[in-house]
């Protein structure tokens, strides 16, 4: 039996958690489980609200049982995940979830989507119906989504990270203009505006850094904002609305640049992506015993929040699957309009979507990866470039990041030969991080958190010939942002 | 210099030099780097790949084929790495298509004759086609932008022009190999054009005294697919017709047919390799797009004087990508010259 404490430095630190470790072990040695092929793994989940539960059994199937002909995917072996966090607290009974975990073959859940990779499951359409209709949600909630953020505002307020990047754009447009190479039109493009603060901070620094500088750069300045949510877009035009013409506004998916500002290529002098890249879906693969596995995950509201949720909004347990994926299509406005006898106004139709998100959990299973280069992560992208991190890193769990690389993949081309991509994010910068961390995903508000394999980015723009640097985000020091730097190499 | 035999017939296709590297190989070539496999496996599976690429350029109908510049690592390093007085320290990768960063420490041995093994290269690939073939080798003026220091050399230009002379010699080496058609790839050119003027004096030192048909290709680079520099082609001019070669090779498909301009106004005499696939983009064009490309350079340069290629090499494209691009090359030539009423082949 492996037990793998990947919180370890929790470990040290916590007195429960030490403790939690023991009944872990009698669980185990109480039950028939084959011992020799249990692998427990003990995270420290540091978002209260979450997808786990304190103790979860993650089958390591044989075969995967989705694909056609494939029959009798037994498990080859199984895996126990703890929630050591939860664990720690003195009134979680650990021998019990753990003993629940194992014995329970039929647990009384309400399961919302068969099985698939993580990056298709609905958790997912959750986070994206968020950002679609983030003002029913803010409505029903009475708070803006940045007072929600740490410290009630977004980094990308933040005027000291504006006026480094400006400064490095007068040096690389003051060499071009000294080579006769400037060219007229000065593009900058910002992914995920979020209500505009980033803009208008970016752009009124700009206007006063230029005045200073005395080349009227500005003239030939082109911001464009791009966002998801058309919503998040319009409240950040009007935030901007005094630079007239030097903006734009884009609704666009992040992950699907080409088709949309496939105009940029080469043009882009700063791309600027603030907290984008961590609420993009993501898979993640496993390393067992040297064979590779990918994540499925499968999303289940448990049987007693499902008999609550019911009883509070009038229905039978077996509506709320269909009412769920109802709303994921629709949204809470139409949810409203089509079943009203159930939600009488789109305030009740969000409070019924926040109710199935706040107890929404995930089951988890392995399924073998039978070759890299057959799992597609991104358009043009195979698992071929997780071979040398998986190769590297021995047994271990990490995201694939797939949303944040198919963005990054098409961002790259927007980028003019002296152009830079400035990311502030939620990176892990060594793969080893996934060793000794857990990095979603979380539950932010009604959205997904999730960390971005940054060693993962930086392969793919190696590959492409461009340099990624990772530095600590200096404007607030000690958080976990980190600000990823591209530009190109040679 | 020497204006060869190569055009029996009108419209002759080619390749640039590099052919698709296909993503196993990518993956083989790093892990050789890595330490996972020896040279030994390496040289055969290069081997096994440039026979593979020869068939498909046969098959796509090619008139003169390359071996796909299947064994150097990118444009730099295999040339680089051989010259006796270059000094790699460091030679491990992460990647096997970055650079190797190279030294001169002292002034280049000028009676050295080891071979950089060019020939020996040639005279493989040859053995494997009946067809003309072409052989490519990075010239002086690019090679010496990747030697990070020279201090024996204080003037830059006379690295160059060192540079140059041992390349005359593998040149020498290449012809009494068999080797009747030799181009110069200056891939840095476009982004130092004020050494246009340098660079063709170091190209006259390597071609001088090798009677074959030379070509010279500048480009405006295809570092990871991508150009890395923008402009046009007239800073060659007029120092490029002072370059003792038969054949310019230039890209169009990508940039567009404006710079043919520049070819008739100044007035160069010679052939031009007109490059009608854009290599830098997976979107393969049409045969009537291609014979509507050589069309309009007809226009400008008598098609007598035409050889039809790519832009540059195909080394990033995916392997059926590349083959059907070829393919279409190959039809939209065969196009045009029927139109002029002349036989396919």
């Amino acid at each position: 039996m492996e037990i793998d404490i990947r919180a370890a430095a929790r470990l040290r630190g916590s007195a429960g958690a030490q403790a939690a470790v023991r009944p872990i072990v009698e669980a185990l040695c109480g039950s028939d489980a084959d011992l020799a092929t249990v692998r427990v793994v003990c995270d420290w989940i540091q978002y209260k609200a979450n997808f786990r539960e304190t103790a979860m059994v993650r089958p390591v199937l044989a075969a995967d049982d989705t694909v056609a002909g494939v029959t009798g995917a037994a498990a080859g072996a199984c895996e126990l995940a703890v929630d050591l966090r939860r664990c720690a607290q003195p009134e979680t009974d650990v021998a019990a979830e753990v003993t629940a975990a194992i014995l329970d073959t039929n647990p009384d859940r309400v399961w919302l989507e068969p099985w698939a990779p993580s990056s298709a499951s609905c958790l997912w359409r959750f986070n994206a119906l968020f950002w679609q209709a983030l003002v029913d949600w803010e409505k029903a909630t009475g708070r803006e989504y940045e007072q929600t953020l740490p410290g009630g505002a977004s980094d990308a307020r933040n005027p000291g990270a504006a006026t480094d990047t400006i400064l490095d754009l007068f040096k690389i447009w003051d060499e071009l203009a000294s080579r006769r190479a400037l060219p007229e039109q000065l593009y900058v493009l910002e992914l995920g505006v979020g209500n505009g603060g980033q803009a208008r901070t970016w752009l009124d620094q700009f206007v006063e850094l230029d005045r200073r500088h005395g080349r009227d750069y500005y003239q030939r300045l082109h911001y464009l904002m791009g966002d998801y949510s058309a919503h998040v877009l319009d409240r950040a035009r009007a935030e901007v609305g005094h630079h007239g013409d030097h903006v734009s506004g884009l609704v666009l998916d992040a992950t699907r640049l080409s088709g949309t500002v496939g105009f940029l290529s080469g043009k882009a002098f700063l791309v600027y992506i603030s907290n984008v890249y961590d609420n993009l879906p993501s898979d993640e693969v496993a390393t067992i015993r040297g064979r590779v596995y990918l994540v499925q995950a499968r999303s289940f509201v448990p049987g007693g929040a499902a008999d609550e949720i019911a009883a509070r909004f009038g229905l039978r347990r077996p509506e709320l699957a269909q009412l769920t994926q109802r709303l994921l299509r629709i949204g809470p406005e139409l949810l409203a309009e089509s079943v009203p006898e159930k939600f009488p106004d789109t305030g009740q139709a969000v409070l019924f979507w926040q109710a199935v998100w706040a107890a929404l959990r995930q089951a988890e299973r392995y399924v073998p990866l039978e070759g890299l280069d057959t799992y597609p992560i991104a358009p043009g992208l195979t698992g071929e470039i997780l071979r040398s991190l998986l190769a590297a890193e021995g047994d271990i769990r990490m995201h694939v990041s797939n949303g944040a690389l198919a963005s990054f993949a098409d961002t790259l081309p927007l980028l003019h030969p002296f152009g830079r991509v400035v990311c502030h994010d939620l990176f892990t910068t060594g793969a080893g991080e996934y060793r000794s961390g857990f990095h979603g995903p979380g539950k932010y508000d009604g959205s997904v958190v999730n960390w971005v394999n940054g060693p993962l980015l930086q392969q793919l723009a190696s590959r492409r010939g461009y340099d990624v640097r990772f530095s600590p985000f200096k404007q607030r020091p000690g958080s976990h942002v980190t600000t990823l730097t591209a530009a190109v190499r040679d | 210099m020497s204006n060869g035999p190569l055009l029996r017939h009108l419209l002759p296709t080619t390749v640039v030099g590099s052919y698709s590297v296909p993503q196993w190989l990518e993956r083989l070539k790093t892990e050789y780097y890595q330490r996972r496999i020896s040279a030994a496996h390496l040289a055969e599976i290069h081997e096994v790949a440039i026979k593979a690429a020869i068939k498909d350029q046969e098959q796509a109908g090619i008139d003169i084929v390359s071996d796909g510049e299947l064994r150097r690592d990118n444009d730099i390093d295999y040339f680089l790495a051989r010259i006796p007085g270059v000094l790699i320290e460091r030679r491990a990768k992460t990647d096997y298509y970055d650079y190797l960063e190279a030294e001169v420490a002292a002034e280049l041995p000028a009676d050295d004759k080891e071979s950089l093994g060019l020939a020996a290269d040639y005279a493989f690939t040859s053995g494997l086609t009946d067809r003309p073939v072409k052989f490519s080798f990075t010239g002086p003026f690019s090679l010496s932008r990747r030697i990070s220091g020279a201090p024996a050399y204080r003037d830059p230009a006379d690295l160059v022009r060192a540079l140059a002379r041992r390349l005359n010699l593998e040149a020498r080496s290449l012809a009494a190999a068999g080797a009747g058609f030799l181009q110069i790839d200056e891939p840095f050119l476009a982004g130092y054009p004020e050494q246009a003027e340098l660079a063709v004096e170091a190209v006259n030192i390597v071609t001088d005294g090798v009677p074959v048909t030379w070509a010279l290709h500048v480009c405006y680079g295809n570092r990871h697919a991508r150009p890395s520099w923008e402009g046009h082609y007239d800073f060659l001019f007029p120092a490029v017709l002072a370059a003792r070669v038969d054949q310019l090779v230039l890209e169009f498909a990508r940039k567009g047919l404006d710079d043919l301009n520049l070819i008739k106004e100044y007035g160069w005499p010679y052939q031009l390799g007109l490059g009608v696939i854009d290599v830098k983009s997976p979107a393969v064009e049409t045969p009537a797009l291609v014979a509507e490309r050589i069309r309009r350079a007809a226009e400008y340069v008598d098609p007598g004087r035409l050889m039809v290629n790519p832009d540059c090499g195909l080394r990033h494209l995916a392997p059926e990508v590349a083959r059907c691009k070829l393919r279409a090359m190959v039809t939209g030539a065969a196009i045009v010259r029927t139109e002029l009423g002349l036989p396919d082949r």
